[in-house]
């Protein structure tokens, strides 16, 4: 799966979980410019992501992506 | 040894002239042995406890990290996790252990206190440590980091002196990066003279100020029968005064004595009393803390697959928008139940740091969509509103801190009963200053409360996570006459102020008891 396609269903799943329609989101996003993004929203998200690529984070990612792109790497890896 | 001692500020100038009198090589080993020497200063059993604490600590890392088989990295991580939460419970259950142990040696054939058969010693203040470790040994299982061969940068981690009793909580990954850094620092007497000026800011807030509102606090909280009406809330209002300063100069002591070796330790504090809600508050108030029940404990039960089954369900039966804060509700009441029980092991803990603030978040969550319906109709954009929000804020704050600072819940529900109860002491001053804080000392701690402010006013971002500013660089900017002049008046004013010396016993950091 190529980086475009992955940010392809990542919008998706970003739209859904914060019910916006309209977010877009790129390699810089951080929680801070998503509105909703919030500690307690994140694990939803991360849950969310995880099926829709069919993988499983481990705790460390979890807590430790600095931003969407880094989100994107580890989705990489793991689809290997 | 306490913090705020003059025995603790030689002891440090000693490791800081070690430090950077030998090569840099040796670095490392000065800052372990000044950590061991302070473990050494608290006592035989602390010593003892972070030693055997720290063995546990390295050969649960190692065994829990890469390589092994996921059956025995599991079991390592769950065994030593155990073996440390056992210790937290012991810590927080020391005086029933001491009982116990007594009636036991009484059974046993005890007499005044000799042929003891079961001896006992339980250090406190152990509760940062032990959270500490935990956080590096699932480090290692959820692979953050890779487990550290090195026994005594484990050691070091785990002992590093000027946080071992009250924090601020850090991570391996974090603090190893800064023994790294810190060995490659030179000496600057500018960073020496940063460090000092935020230790002689925390000795100010804790003996200017913390100790002058604890005489208030210690009259009203133990006296609610006499002092009933406008005393308790007064009470209350002194005790926020004394844990805010107290603690937080604790830890500008503690971070402020860390930057003198190049350690720079996380903040603990970021204006929590500007906070706009309860739930900001708990992201201004011991920082550290609330990061680490998040990244240890409420991630992990919110990412557990009965937690995401029962996601899965409650989204099907209430809907997707409020089916999915079921789980998060759960969560939520296990890591507050968690923060009170951490602040001390009883239900007075447990209500007033914990369960009361889960309700109030709880009902914030619940109402929010009415609350941004309502706010543009009563311009909640304007000045007054915002500080309504913070003056709510504190408020709810003050009803958690009745029970924090009661014996047990019955006291602190009878204190709320006070309030009601016609008093036969009047609030006029004479009976207020019986406490002891006469119109000067009143007035000294007064202008320090207001000096508290203006500096935390200045510090302020309005985001939540945005690091506030650093008050002593913009002294720095404006000459280095201001800062010097900060420092003297910090030093003459608690020199002159500060509540010490011969006969007057300073009580320990709050949040080091803990």
């Amino acid at each position: 799966m190529t980086r475009e396609e992955i940010y392809g269903k990542l919008n998706e799943v970003f739209q859904d979980v914060f019910d916006d329609e309209d977010i877009t989101v790129n390699d810089s996003t951080v929680a801070a410019d998503v509105d909703g993004w919030d500690s307690l929203e994140h694990i939803n998200l991360i849950v969310a992501v995880e099926r829709c690529f069919g993988i499983k984070f481990t705790m460390g990612e979890t807590t430790g992506l600095k931003n969407v792109g880094e989100m994107v790497d580890r989705i990489i890896a793991h689809l290997g | 040894m306490s913090l705020v001692s003059s025995l603790f500020l030689v002891f440090v100038a000693a490791a800081l002239l070690l430090y950077y009198v030998v090569p840099k090589s040796f670095r490392f080993w000065v800052i372990l042995a000044a950590s061991l020497a302070f473990s050494a200063f608290l006592g035989f059993y602390t010593l003892l406890f972070v030693l055997v604490s720290a063995v546990l600590c390295y050969l649960g890392g190692l065994l829990a990290g890469p390589s092994k088989s996921n059956a025995l990295r599991n079991a390592a991580a769950i065994i030593t996790v155990v073996i440390n939460i056992a210790l937290l419970c012991a810590v927080k259950y020391y005086n029933v252990i001491g009982l116990a142990a007594e009636r036991l040696n009484l059974l046993f054939g005890a007499v005044n206190g000799a042929n003891k058969f079961f001896l006992y010693a339980v250090p406190v203040g152990m509760s940062f440590y032990v959270l500490q470790t935990t956080g590096y040994i699932l480090d290692c299982r959820w692979e953050k980091i890779a487990p550290e061969k090195n026994f005594f940068k484990v050691l070091l981690f785990s002992t590093y002196f000027p946080q071992l009793m009250s924090g601020p909580m850090n991570t391996y990954a974090n603090l190893s990066e800064q023994f790294e850094k810190a060995k490659e620092v030179k000496f600057d007497l500018s960073r020496i003279f940063d460090g000092a000026v935020r230790v002689a800011w925390g000795f100010f807030k804790k003996l200017v100020i913390a100790e002058r509102a604890a005489m208030v606090v210690k009259m009203i909280y133990a006296d609610h029968q006499t002092y009933t009406g406008w005393y308790v809330p007064l009470g209350v209002f002194f005790f926020a005064i004394q844990l805010y300063t107290d603690f937080s100069g604790c830890m500008e002591v503690v971070i402020g004595v860390s930057h003198m070796f190049g350690i720079e330790l996380p903040e603990n504090f970021n204006c929590p009393f500007f906070s706009k809600t309860v739930k900001e508050y708990w992201r201004r108030w011991h920082i550290t803390l609330g990061a680490w029940l998040r990244d240890y404990l409420m991630y992990p039960i919110l990412k557990s697959a009965p937690l995401i089954k029962l996601g899965d369900w409650s989204k099907a039966k209430f809907g997707k928008k409020n089916g999915k804060k079921v789980p998060t509700y759960i969560a939520l009441f296990i890591l507050w139940f968690a923060v009170g029980y951490w602040h001390g092991g009883l239900w007075n803990y447990v209500i007033g740091s914990g369960i009361l603030h889960f309700i109030y978040i709880v009902l914030g969550m619940i109402f929010e969509p009415a609350f941004k319906k309502i706010r543009p109709k009563i311009g909640a954009d304007k000045l007054y509103f915002r500080i309504f929000q913070s003056v709510r804020t504190f408020i709810l704050m003050l009803t958690g801190f009745v029970f924090f600072r009661s014996a047990t819940v019955m006291d602190a529900v009878d204190m709320y009963a006070a309030i009601f109860r016609k008093s036969d002491v009047p609030l006029d001053w004479a009976n207020f200053s019986a406490s002891g804080l006469d119109l000067a000392n009143l007035i000294v701690m007064a202008v320090g409360v207001l000096l508290v402010f203006a500096v935390d006013a200045y510090k302020y971002r309005p985001g939540e996570d945005e690091a506030p500013k650093s008050a002593i660089a913009f002294l720095r900017s404006k000459g280095i006459v201001l800062l010097w002049a900060a420092f003297m008046v910090l030093f003459v004013a608690t020199l002159l102020f500060g509540m010490y010396g011969l006969g007057y016993d300073s009580g320990s950091f709050i949040y080091a008891r803990i």
